[in-house]
């Protein structure tokens, strides 16, 4: 598979650094346009046939020792074809701390979507997520090394709530008022924002990874092909006889319900809640939300726990995989 | 709480959302409403609210700098309370009953004088943004754009009418709701009033209805063009009949309009002054006649509803705009000339003497001021294009 060509043009970047994908977003020509990365790699035994193949495929990867490490799109179909697992820079959000190469990966995954600042004064604006509730220092570490790398790029580098990211990437209409969700691979991000203003935010420690690793758990497969069966065929509103199916289910339920519980919590607890003087709304976002009948899923839950707070709609974001980074880039361009 | 501490001017983060909805742009909004919020500066991109005063700023180019400059400068030298005594003598002080809402559900607002709203059908409309221009300062858009309504305009729904007695009551009903049904898919006023006397908000007050889209009126202060914006638009339920000039309302409307008048009043400090019929403000810039729609041309309840006989006050469309009238207008007021239009009549005379000018010269020149300004107003956005059609019904 040839390597992305690069959409970097100079104008401001939105970044979405997520713990199973990174995505990069572009406006071109009025027109958003996006790139992504699997945020994963995984290891092969060097040998100079298969490093010249590599290259010959256009498939980003670089030579360790002994090793090549294939990064981003492409590692996934190579560890699905050595039956191994990828390795994963990032885990529940925030950087590995398992994973001594997580941030030379990240470094290269970025490099081959944006590459170099064409500017000093190139805008970059990158989600990271919200603390998780009574462990407000948990992303200081990943928002930092971060922030880094990014700057040794040569960006003019500013950070962005990942809930607030999507509020502003799909609540124009309610002039960004309204509460954003990504549902990522990591956790799930939640921010309330009132005219553009984040009022609350956190992040749940339950997301894509957790149903994952739960039901490989349960059945005994492999994370990676809980993952593909998850993403190929997976469903609500549904039936399933298969062990894999039914455990997917099951954690599923408990991510949202855990979502919700949180949310409800949060919202009752907080004290700086602006008065809102009519219905909101809530939109879902991230590759957790993609399967069919989540929406509606989750709305039933809303439903069932006397939310604190009326919703005009809940919906998902019309690019659930694009969002958070489309919301980066509209802060990086609203900068300007 | 009464009502009129309670909503009496926009509290601050409305007026941002308001003015937030009116950008277009995601990027540009969202700079808008940092900006706002946050009381960050923007950098390069103009937020709206300073292209909105940078469209004050053309208005006023336009008004002055443009051919025939002198006309605004001339009309604006004599002063007219100086030259009519009758009309110069203060207002007396306004009074604004004070009115609370008692209770609010999502069907239904009461309110302390009696007066229940209700709230089923109401809707949204483009949001009530406007200019005036200052009276005293020669008719210069002012600077400030506002979002109060600062006057009423009453209309008839000139919608079928059937005999009102108890044997055609499912007729009466089934008419009524065929005109609300008319009026909430126009978006034609911010409330009818029924047969019945109910009060039916179809348009919220914090949005412009269709009702006076080419219309004037002014006050001792400010002047003001298409009123949809700067006025509510109340309309009665009922019919300017053929060979009877004078609609009927009943009893229970009669009420009906004064407590919503009186809730109105207090809640948006209206002056009595601003209180007119659509008759007195409409006019046709096509031909330059004024009373293109004629309801309530005469025999409008205004002492019945709380307010003066502001048939008496001269129509800045005719002192101020050089606006005219022909024999239908005549006609639909009946014999007695509204006494307000003799003192414009007037007035327009005096100005034109002490400029040196014909009376006909003069009135030219007016005219010349009314297109320039709704030009130019029409440029910045603070003139909406509207529907005011009456509504129609049939049985």
């Amino acid at each position: 598979m040839p390597q992305h060509k690069q959409l970097n043009n100079g104008s401001p970047v939105g970044l979405d650094v997520g713990t199973s994908r990174i995505v990069t977003a572009h406006r071109v020509d009025d027109q958003f346009q996006y790139q992504t990365q699997l945020n994963a790699f995984v290891n092969l035994p060097y040998s100079k046939m298969t490093e010249n193949v590599l290259a010959k495929e256009n498939v980003p990867h670089s030579v360790h020792g002994s090793g090549i490490v294939v990064h981003g799109n492409e590692s996934e179909r190579f560890a699905d074809l050595l039956s191994v697992e990828t390795r994963r820079p990032m885990s529940r959000g925030v950087l590995n701390p398992e994973e001594p190469q997580s941030l030379t990966q990240i470094q290269k995954i970025i490099q081959s979507l944006i590459g170099p600042a064409k500017s000093k004064s190139q805008k970059l604006y990158f989600s990271v997520p919200a603390a998780s509730p009574g462990n407000d220092d948990s992303i200081t570490y990943h928002e930092a090394s971060l922030r880094q790398i990014l700057t040794e790029f040569g960006y003019d580098v500013h950070s962005i709530n990942e809930g607030l990211a999507v509020v502003y990437a799909e609540l124009e209409n309610s002039n960004y008022t309204g509460i954003g969700i990504s549902c990522g691979g990591g956790l799930c991000n939640v921010c309330l924002a009132y005219l553009s203003v984040p009022v609350l935010s956190f992040s749940v420690n339950k997301g894509g990874d957790f149903i994952d690793t739960s039901a490989a758990s349960a059945t005994g497969d492999l994370i990676n092909r809980i993952r593909i069966t998850k993403e190929d065929s997976f469903h609500f509103n549904g039936y399933f006889a298969d062990k894999t199916h039914q455990a997917l289910s099951i954690y599923y339920e408990d991510m949202i319900q855990t979502l919700v519980a949180s949310m409800k919590e949060a919202l009752l607890g907080s004290k700086s809640l602006p008065k809102l003087s009519r219905p909101i709304p809530l939109v879902l976002s991230g590759g957790s939300t993609l399967p069919k009948g989540f929406r509606d899923r989750f709305e039933k839950a809303l439903l069932a726990s006397d939310f604190p707070i009326v919703l005009s709609e809940v919906r998902v974001a019309s690019n659930p995989l694009e969002s958070t980074a489309k919301g980066a880039l509209i802060a990086a361009l609203s900068e300007i | 709480m009464a009502l009129s501490q309670r909503v009496h001017d926009l509290k601050p983060n409305q007026f941002v959302d308001w003015r937030a909805r009116q950008i277009s742009d995601p990027i540009e909004k969202l700079q808008y409403l940092q900006c706002a919020m946050t009381g960050r500066v923007a950098l390069v991109k103009r937020p709206v609210w300073r292209r909105l005063s940078l469209g004050a700023f053309v208005i006023m180019t336009v008004s002055f700098l443009l051919p025939a400059p002198g006309v605004v400068s001339d009309v604006s030298r004599v002063s007219h309370r100086q030259m009519f005594p009758e009309t110069a003598k203060k207002i007396p002080p306004q009074s604004f009953s004070d009115v609370w809402l008692v209770e609010e559900t999502e069907q239904e607002e009461v309110f302390s004088n009696g007066l229940r709203v209700d709230n089923r059908f109401s809707t949204l409309n483009q949001p009530r943004f406007y200019q005036v221009l200052d009276r005293k300062r020669s008719m210069t858009p002012s600077a400030d754009w506002r979002s109060q309504p600062v006057g009423i305009v009453y209309h008839t729904t000139e919608s079928a009418i059937a005999p009102f007695d108890a044997e055609r009551n499912d007729a009466l009903k089934r008419i009524s709701y065929l005109t609300l049904k008319n009026l909430i898919e126009n978006k034609s006023y911010n409330f009818f009033i029924d047969r019945f006397g109910r009060v039916l908000r179809i348009v919220e007050e914090t949005s412009a209805a269709n009702h006076a889209g080419n219309s004037v009126w002014a006050d001792e202060d400010s002047a003001y063009l298409n009123l949809n914006s700067s006025f509510l638009g109340i309309a009665f339920e009922a019919q300017t009949g053929t060979g009877e000039t004078v609609p009927v309302i009943n009893a229970a409307q009669v009420h009906a309009g004064r407590v919503l008048t009186e809730m109105l009043r207090a809640k948006y400090r209206i002056r009595s002054e601003n209180c007119v019929t659509h008759a007195q403000v409409s006019v046709n810039p096509s031909n330059m006649r004024i009373g293109y729609h004629t309801d309530w041309a005469r025999g409008f309840p205004f002492a019945a509803l709380g307010l003066d006989n502001n048939y008496n006050l001269p129509p800045a469309s005719l002192s101020d705009f050089g606006f005219e009238y022909d024999g239908l207008f005549r006609h639909a007021i009946g014999p007695d000339l509204w006494k307000g239009i003799p003192m414009a009549e007037a007035q327009v005379a005096h100005d034109a003497s002490g400029n040196g000018r014909s009376y006909y010269a003069h009135r030219t020149a007016l005219q010349d001021r009314y297109h320039k300004l709704y030009s130019a107003l029409k440029l910045t956005g603070a003139l909406e294009e509207s529907n005011d059609a009456p509504a129609q019904a049939t049985e």
